[in-house]
C-alpha cells in the first residue's frame, strides 16, 4: 500500500510517516498541495493521502477540490490530518470530498483506527 | 482616558468581546496537555506552575482572525525550545538542530494548539501559518488568558492574547 | 510508596496474561502515571497500595480497570467493529420483523466505561431508524460511577473522538464545546446510565433484545463467569442476541447458549428450554 503525505511541517511530516510505514504503507511526502498534486502527475498512485489543511502555496480544501475534479484520481482515498477542528471545517473538507478527518494532536491508535474505517489497513496489521 | 465614546459601545451587545470572556485557563491547559501527549511522547508529564523564563527566549505563534483576533503564542527557553524540537523530530532529529529545525517543530507545536484554541472560540475564524521569534507585543492586559507549565523542569507559558489595543473608555456617565 | 519490582512483575503477568501485551522492564513510569488515577478514586495514596489492595484481595473490576489503562489509550468507537456491523445488517432487520411496530427495542450495554460503546449504538440505530429515539432505549451500565458519570455528561476530549468515529459520524451527532465534543441531546434520550455490579444480583432491568457485554467476562473465575451469564440470561428476551467480547466466548462456559456466527463476529442466543 502507497500513502501520500502532504504538511508543510517537516516534523508533523516525519510523525506521520513513521505512522504509516510502521503500519507497512510506502511513504511519499509534499510540503504542500501543489507539490502534492506534482506527484500525483508523475503518475504515482497511492491508495491513501493525507493532507494537512493550512499550508503555503495550495492549502489542504485546494488539494481535495483539485483531486476530486480530476477523473483519473477520484479513487484515491484523502484524509484530513489537521488542527483545524471547528465543527463548520470538518463539514466542510467532507463536502468537499474528504473521506475522513483526523483532528491534531492525535496518536498513532488515532490513525490506526481510521485506516481501519476505511478498510486501508495493510492485512497483516489488521490480524 | 479620553471621552469621545457616545455610549452606545459600552452595550454589552456589541462590545468587542475580550479572550476571558470566551475561554478560561483549564481548557487552554487540557489543550496544550492533549497536545503535548501526542507530539511531545505518551509519557511527557506537564506541571502546571509557573516557573521563571530564562533570559534568552523563543516564541512561536499562530494569528487567529474571527470574531476574537489575536495570537496564541508558546514561549520558552531557547534551549527547551530546541529540546521540544528534538523530542517532536525525534530519531530524525540532526545531531546539531538548525534554526529552521527549531521553527518547523516548535511552530507546529503552536498551530496545533492554535488550531484548537481557534476551534474552541466563537466562530468562523481563520489561522494563520506559524511563526517564530519574539513575540507579538500585548497590546491590551484585560485581553491575556494565560497558562504556566513546567516541562522536564523547564518553563513553559502559553498565552492566548488579542491583537487590538482597547477600545477607548468613557468616563463613567450618571 | 513507590512500586516495588514484585508489584512490578504482579502487573506485568496480570497484563500479558489479559491482554498478550508484554510490558518491558523501565516502564514503571508508565504504570505509575496510567495507575494513580484508578488509585486516587479507590481512596488510596499511591500506586504502589493499589497494587498490594488488588494482589491481596484480586477483584475483577479492578483487574479490567489497571489493565485497560494499560494497554488502551482512549476506548475507540466501534471498538472491533464487527458486533456493531451484525447489529445493523442482521440483528435489527430479524428484530423488526418480530417485534410490534410500538414496541420499544431494548439494548443493554453491560460494562459501558466512559460511554462509547452506547453511543455507538445509538448513532447506528438513529441512522437506521426513522424514529429511533421514540423506538429504542439503551441502557448503559458500569461498576464505576465516574464512568457512569462520564457516560451521562456525554462529553468526549479531543483525543477521544479522533480514535475510530466515523467523520460523517461526528459532525452529524456532534456538537464542539470548548475543548470537548458533546453528543447531541437527541442521542442522549436514548441511552440511560447507572451503575451495576454484574458480580452481584442484578437489578430489574429488561427484557432485553440485545446485550452487549464484551471484555468483562475474561477477568472472572469461571464460577462467576456462570452465575454472570446466567444472570443476563435471565434478563434478556427469549429471541435476544449477545455480543461478548472477541476473544470471549460461551462455549465450555455456560451450554445454554447458541453461537451464531455473523459475517466475522458471533452473537449467542438463548437455547430454548434450556
Amino acid at each position: 500500500m502507497r500513502a501520500l503525505v502532504i504538511d508543510d511541517s517537516r516534523a508533523m511530516r516525519r510523525i506521520v510517516t513513521s505512522i504509516l510505514t510502521g503500519l507497512g504503507y510506502e511513504v511519499r511526502d509534499a510540503g504542500h498541495g501543489r507539490e502534492g498534486l506534482d506527484v500525483l502527475d508523475e503518475g504515482w498512485r497511492p491508495d491513501l493521502v493525507c493532507v494537512d489543511w493550512n499550508m503555503p502555496v495550495m492549502d489542504g480544501l485546494q488539494f481535495v477540490s483539485a483531486v476530486r475534479s480530476n477523473p483519473k484520481w477520484r479513487s484515491v482515498t484523502i484524509m484530513m490530518v489537521t488542527s483545524e477542528s471547528e465543527h463548520t471545517q470538518i463539514v466542510r473538507a467532507l463536502a468537499a470530498g474528504a473521506h475522513e478527518y483526523v483532528i491534531k494532536p492525535f496518536t498513532a491508535d488515532a490513525i490506526r483506527d481510521k485506516l481501519a474505517l476505511l478498510g486501508l489497513l495493510p492485512q497483516e496489521v489488521a490480524l | 482616558m479620553t471621552s469621545t465614546d457616545t455610549g452606545q459601545r459600552r452595550r454589552s451587545s456589541d462590545a468587542r468581546p475580550v479572550i476571558p470572556d470566551l475561554i478560561d485557563e483549564a481548557t487552554i491547559l487540557s489543550i496544550v496537555e492533549e497536545a503535548w501527549v501526542a507530539l511531545v511522547g505518551e509519557d511527557e508529564v506537564l506541571v502546571p506552575l509557573a516557573g521563571d523564563l530564562p533570559v534568552d527566549i523563543l516564541s512561536s505563534w499562530v494569528d487567529v482572525v474571527g470574531p476574537w483576533t489575536g495570537s496564541v503564542v508558546l514561549t520558552t527557553g531557547r534551549d527547551t525550545a530546541e529540546e521540544l524540537s528534538r523530542a517532536l523530530l525525534g530519531e530524525a532529529a540532526p545531531e546539531v538542530l538548525e534554526h529552521e529545525d527549531v521553527e518547523d517543530a516548535f511552530g507546529e507545536i503552536a498551530n496545533v494548539v492554535g488550531g484548537n484554541v481557534k476551534a474552541a472560540l466563537p466562530g468562523p475564524s481563520g489561522l494563520s501559518l506559524p511563526q517564530v521569534g519574539n513575540a507579538p507585543v500585548v497590546r491590551n492586559p484585560a485581553d491575556v488568558c494565560r497558562v504556566d507549565v513546567v516541562w522536564r523542569g523547564e518553563p513553559v507559558s502559553i498565552s492566548v492574547q488579542g491583537a487590538l489595543p482597547p477600545l477607548p473608555v468613557s468616563s463613567p456617565t450618571h | 510508596m513507590s512500586l516495588t519490582a514484585t508489584s512490578f512483575d504482579w502487573v506485568r503477568e496480570l497484563v500479558r496474561k489479559e491482554s498478550a501485551i508484554v510490558l518491558q522492564p523501565g516502564k514503571e513510569y508508565l504504570v505509575e502515571a496510567r495507575l494513580l488515577p484508578i488509585a486516587r478514586q479507590m481512596g488510596l495514596a499511591d500506586v504502589g497500595k493499589l497494587v498490594e489492595t488488588v494482589r491481596v484481595r484480586p477483584d475483577a473490576d479492578s483487574m479490567r480497570r489497571i489493565v485497560e489503562a494499560l494497554t488502551t489509550n482512549e476506548t475507540s468507537w466501534f471498538r472491533d467493529g464487527d458486533p456493531f456491523t451484525a447489529l445493523t445488517s442482521t440483528v435489527l432487520p430479524s428484530l423488526l420483523t418480530s417485534r410490534g411496530a410500538n414496541e420499544r427495542l431494548q439494548i443493554w450495554s453491560a460494562a459501558c466505561s466512559s460511554g462509547q460503546e452506547p453511543y455507538t449504538i445509538a448513532m447506528l440505530l438513529d441512522d437506521a431508524l426513522p424514529n429511533a429515539a421514540s423506538r429504542v432505549s439503551i441502557t448503559a451500565t458500569d461498576l464505576s460511577r465516574e464512568m457512569v458519570q462520564r457516560t451521562r455528561a456525554g462529553k468526549f476530549s479531543q483525543l477521544e473522538v479522533n480514535r475510530g468515529l466515523p467523520a460523517p459520524m461526528l459532525v452529524r451527532h456532534f456538537q464542539r464545546t470548548g475543548n470537548e465534543w458533546e453528543v447531541s441531546s437527541n442521542l442522549r434520550r436514548m441511552v440511560n446510565a447507572s451503575e451495576c455490579n454484574l458480580a452481584a444480583p442484578l437489578p430489574r432491568m429488561g427484557p432485553f433484545d440485545v446485550v452487549y457485554l464484551r471484555n468483562v467476562l475474561i477477568y472472572f473465575d469461571l464460577p462467576t463467569k456462570q452465575s454472570i451469564l446466567r444472570r443476563v440470561r435471565d434478563l434478556m428476551r427469549p429471541d435476544g442476541w449477545l455480543f461478548l467480547g472477541a476473544a470471549e466466548t460461551t462455549l465450555g462456559v455456560d451450554d445454554s447458549w447458541e453461537r451464531v456466527v455473523i459475517g466475522r463476529s458471533s452473537a449467542y442466543r438463548p437455547v430454548k428450554g434450556a
